[in-house]
């Protein structure tokens, strides 16, 4: 493994925080490796995300338009990707922990024959070898894999690296459409629910509601407003997904999403290990519960015993409050 | 019309886990094993699927796992699946993505499939990788993250959760689908169930009897464990029992400001 390639995961050619993370960290894993990083950025818009990638260490950057991309759901997109790969050489390959990531990640690597590791929270490089970090089993293990052979495809966490602005070469290199192709998946339609917003997987704060929260509404208002003040997602236990409060797409644990912001507030959330897996490696966590003796005091960093209904309201207030004075 | 649903066996989450520190894998004994619970979402789809195809309609679980877990797999059974197929091998041990998903594609493959229901991660290795590695192995379209199937001729429709809605897809049989949980609640298997699956086979194969022709397990995987260790546990915080909601909200405030966090 020499290079470093990493997919660029965008939104109608609006890069996703954690393409910038991890095109950020690569620099540091091709330096380590004797190599370069190479970006590939497929389908509509590719060319604007393009552009704003060149803001980060990125030597070459592979741009494909071609409307074909988005019709046939990740497939054409392996396709170019294991062509820029295969131009590369043996490569360490990052893509982003998230449903479009793991799809052509997983994807890549049976067609390369190569390792792969899944929610790696980090990633070292040494003596020439690639090392990635996953926490495993709910968090409760940390596993270090390394890869063996020419190429590995590492699919990094949202919230682990830091994307740090610093424009390398940049060169912008057209790629051919891989020739003889057909598909037998076609994407009919996509229905857009929650424009612009970051999931929560990649906010970098996340309010959640629980069985607490007692029905669909504070969802709407009083956790979507502390969520708004505060610049992050809402989330929710499986207890709210299942009574239909939410949709299961903000569920945060076992079955739900396994998230690592830097801060996590949950609301009416009693803890339940099933629900602590999926985000005991928030770097703070904050519960507001109406019981003392809830499981997730015992590993909650705050645990503020009150009445949720007076203490969200007053609490987006407070910390409007508080950015109107240093604003 | 043949189905395959791949399922898991995995430590039940709520188990304590150590790690042997000489082996650096997992202690099972005194572990329950169960059955991954997405794993559950995907049986209960295909069930369902062949309840409205009806006629010959099969639905086979397949699994890699020793052959101590057949007890396991046959609660699959007990739910309506017809039969199963165990790649139990000791070779097969320590395999990865790749490995597990090479020899579930040749174990498939032999006993022949037109449509392959998964889920979408297991909760021990929670990688989310093996559906997308299989229809690789397989050659044929992956569609993942299903929350609504039907089958339609030779066609699957689906309709698939996204990170920021869903789409509507099809895909023209031999597929792979992995469904989320909110495709269907699992039935719990009834008396009849648990009774009928005593009688129902369950195929124990070895990695060769399954048409494996390539090592996997340890030897072939493509990665390497080097290391495991255990994160140090979250400590107790502070517990504050707010007098009215402007001393929880302050209290709270001043703990965000201490960590720079507002």
């Amino acid at each position: 493994m020499k290079d470093v390639i990493v997919f660029i995961e965008h939104i109608g050619g609006q890069p996703r925080r954690v393409s910038f993370e991890i095109a950020s960290a690569a620099k540091e894993f091709a330096t380590a490796l004797g190599g370069s990083v190479h970006a590939v950025v497929l389908g509509k818009n590719a060319g604007g995300a393009a552009e704003q990638l060149k803001a980060y260490p990125v030597d070459k950057i592979y741009v494909a338009e071609d409307e074909d991309i988005d019709k046939f759901l990740v497939d054409p997109s392996v396709d170019y990707l294991e062509a820029a790969v295969k131009a590369a050489g043996p490569a360490l390959i990052l893509v982003p922990y998230t449903m479009i990531g793991r799809d052509i990640g997983s994807r890549l690597a049976a067609r390369l024959d190569a390792g792969q590791t899944a929610d790696v929270t980090d990633l070292k490089v040494e003596g020439g070898k690639v090392i990635c970090l996953s926490p495993k089993l709910g968090g409760t293990l940390i596993t270090s894999c390394a890869f063996k052979g020419d190429y590995g495809i590492a699919a990094i966490r949202p919230n682990s690296f830091k994307a740090v602005t610093q424009a390398g070469n940049g060169e912008i290199v057209a790629l051919e459409k891989p020739a003889g192709k057909t598909y037998r998946i076609a994407v009919e339609e996509e229905i857009v629910e929650a424009a612009g917003e970051l999931g929560v997987e990649e906010s970098s704060t996340v309010v959640s509601g629980g069985r607490g929260v007692g029905g669909p509404e504070p969802f709407k208002t009083i956790l979507k407003d502390l969520a708004d003040a505060l610049g992050g997602a809402v989330g929710a236990s499986r207890a709210a997904v299942d009574a239909g409060w939410i949709g299961h797409g903000h569920q945060v644990g076992q079955t739900g999403k396994t998230i690592s912001p830097n801060l996590y507030i949950a609301v009416g959330i009693s803890g339940a290990i099933q629900h602590k897996v999926g985000m005991r490696t928030a770097s703070t966590i904050v519960a507001i519960n109406k019981d003392a003796t809830v499981p997730i005091g015992e590993f909650a960093d705050l645990l503020v015993v009150g009445d949720l209904f007076g203490i969200v309201p007053e609490l987006t207030k407070q910390i409007r409050a508080n950015a109107g004075v240093h604003a | 019309m043949k189905i395959v649903v791949t399922v898991k066996l995995v430590p039940d989450t709520s188990a304590d886990k150590r790690i042997d520190p000489a082996t650096k894998r997992l202690v099972r004994t005194g572990v329950e094993t169960v059955l991954n619970p997405f794993d559950e979402y995907a049986i209960e789809a295909a069930l369902q699927l062949k309840e409205k195809a009806g006629g010959d309609t099969t639905v086979t679980i397949v699994s890699m796992a020793p052959e101590s877990g057949k007890e396991v797999v046959r609660k699959a059974l007990a739910m309506g699946a017809d039969d199963a197929v165990m790649i139990s091998d000791p070779k097969a041990e320590g395999s990865d993505v790749w490995g597990t998903a090479y020899a579930l594609a040749q174990a498939i493959k032999k006993n022949g499939f037109d449509l392959v229901v998964t889920g979408t991660q297991s909760t021990d290795a929670i990688t989310g990788e093996l559906p997308g590695a299989l229809a690789e192995f397989l050659g044929v379209p992956g569609v993942t993250y299903v929350r609504k199937l039907e089958l339609d001729g030779t066609t699957v429709r689906a309709e698939r959760e996204t990170d920021n809605g869903y789409a509507r897809v099809h895909a023209s049989l031999p597929a792979l689908v992995s469904v989320t949980k909110s495709i269907a609640e699992p039935r719990y298997p009834s008396l009849k169930g648990i009774m009928g699956a005593k009688k129902k086979t369950i195929a124990v194969q070895s990695l060769a009897d399954a048409g494996v022709d390539k090592p996997i397990g340890l030897e072939g995987a493509r990665t390497e464990l080097v290391d495991v260790t255990t994160p140090p546990a979250r400590g107790k915080g502070e517990i504050f029992e707010a007098a009215d909601a402007v001393a929880g909200a302050q209290k709270i405030v001043d703990f965000l400001r201490q960590r720079k966090l507002v």
